[in-house]
């Protein structure tokens, strides 16, 4: 879902830096209040993951295919959207400066998109799921985090005048609503994973078991 | 600093190498197993994209087509003229990158210890 340099013109780009630089500055202030010397690997190593899951395109059918964000998958795991964000924000700088998937001028609806919608759709949905299982909550938040996002997507082309709105709506919602089965499985066999086998290293689930 | 016990420090590092050990295994696996089809939204472009839109705004921008305005070294995830390898090799590149900036960010911002005595 990475827009390239030339969908969206100029104005719209730099409305979306500024919006993108607000959240990012949240993040920065969340991680300097809530990150500790455990959390440090651990965020780590979830960007590298988050870096090689997304290279690995998924065939959907229809001539076309799909990756994970994990946006969603972060903010769970560190029990805040922030941390979502904070981390897409990092994977689409790499991703933009080194490897050209994404433009540049673009990056900050590129982060808006998938750090700052995803993050926080896919968190709140989790949160509000938790108590029905964490697989089923991950599951959910995942693919509404992945849909939702790429509806905020194809209206940001629909006002740049690249999309038409109805044709780029069933376009985008078709297809991401099949690429989010991938984001919310994969979503899910982490999170239950993690709450398993370590659930040391989710706040959240400290306490309780389900 | 907290009293975390030698068990429970080799047990997260053991979680962290096992996370690394996956994203570099991923990496490798890309190259081959990736799908070389559109994204979603590529896709969706090729179908419905208005082409006079895009076109005024890639001359405003001054590209061809769209892409990036900057060259990136590692474009398509490759390294010119080095086929799969190549592929295989910007992939650990990029995982490494983003392990490495994903460390010192989160180290650099991480909460002060309390320093109590």
């Amino acid at each position: 879902m990475h827009i390239p340099d030339g969908f969206i013109p100029t104005w719209e780009s730099a409305i979306f830096w500024i919006i993108s630089i607000i959240f990012v500055a949240l993040a920065i202030k969340w991680a300097k209040n809530n990150m500790d010397e455990k959390s440090v690997p651990l965020f780590a190593v979830l960007g590298a993951g988050i870096f090689a899951i997304q290279a690995i395109n998924v065939p959907i059918g229809m001539g076309t295919s799909g990756h994970m964000v994990g946006a969603a998958m972060a903010s769970m795991i560190f029990d805040s959207p922030y941390a979502g964000i904070l981390l897409l924000a990092l994977v689409l700088l790499i991703q933009g400066l080194f490897f050209a998937d994404g433009g540049i001028l673009v990056m900050g609806a590129n982060i808006f998109n998938m750090g700052v919608i995803c993050a926080f759709v896919g968190y709140y949905a989790f949160k509000s799921l938790r108590n029905r299982g964490i697989s089923i909550a991950a599951f959910v938040g995942g693919w509404l985090a992945l849909f939702t996002s790429a509806i905020v997507c194809s209206l940001e082309l629909t006002i740049a005048g690249t999309f038409p709105l109805v044709a780029g709506l069933s376009a985008m919602g078709l297809y991401h609503a099949i690429i989010g089965l991938i984001e919310g499985a994969i979503t899910a066999i982490v999170l239950g994973y993690i709450a398993s086998a370590r659930p040391d290293m989710l706040k959240w689930a400290g306490g309780k078991n389900e | 600093m907290s009293n975390g016990s030698l068990g429970t420090n080799s047990k997260n590092s053991k979680f962290i190498m096992g996370g690394l050990i996956i994203a570099l295994i991923i990496g490798i696996l890309a190259p081959f197993i990736a799908s070389g089809d559109p994204d979603g939204l590529e896709s969706a472009a090729e179908k419905i994209i208005n082409g006079n839109a895009l076109e005024s705004n890639l001359k405003e921008i001054g590209l061809e087509e769209e892409g990036t305005v900057a060259p990136s070294p590692f474009a398509d995830y490759a390294i010119p003229g080095m086929d799969k390898i190549g592929e295989i090799a910007a992939m650990l590149i990029g995982i490494l990158l983003m392990m490495v900036l994903g460390y010192g960010v989160a180290a650099i911002l991480k909460k002060k210890e309390q320093i109590a005595n």
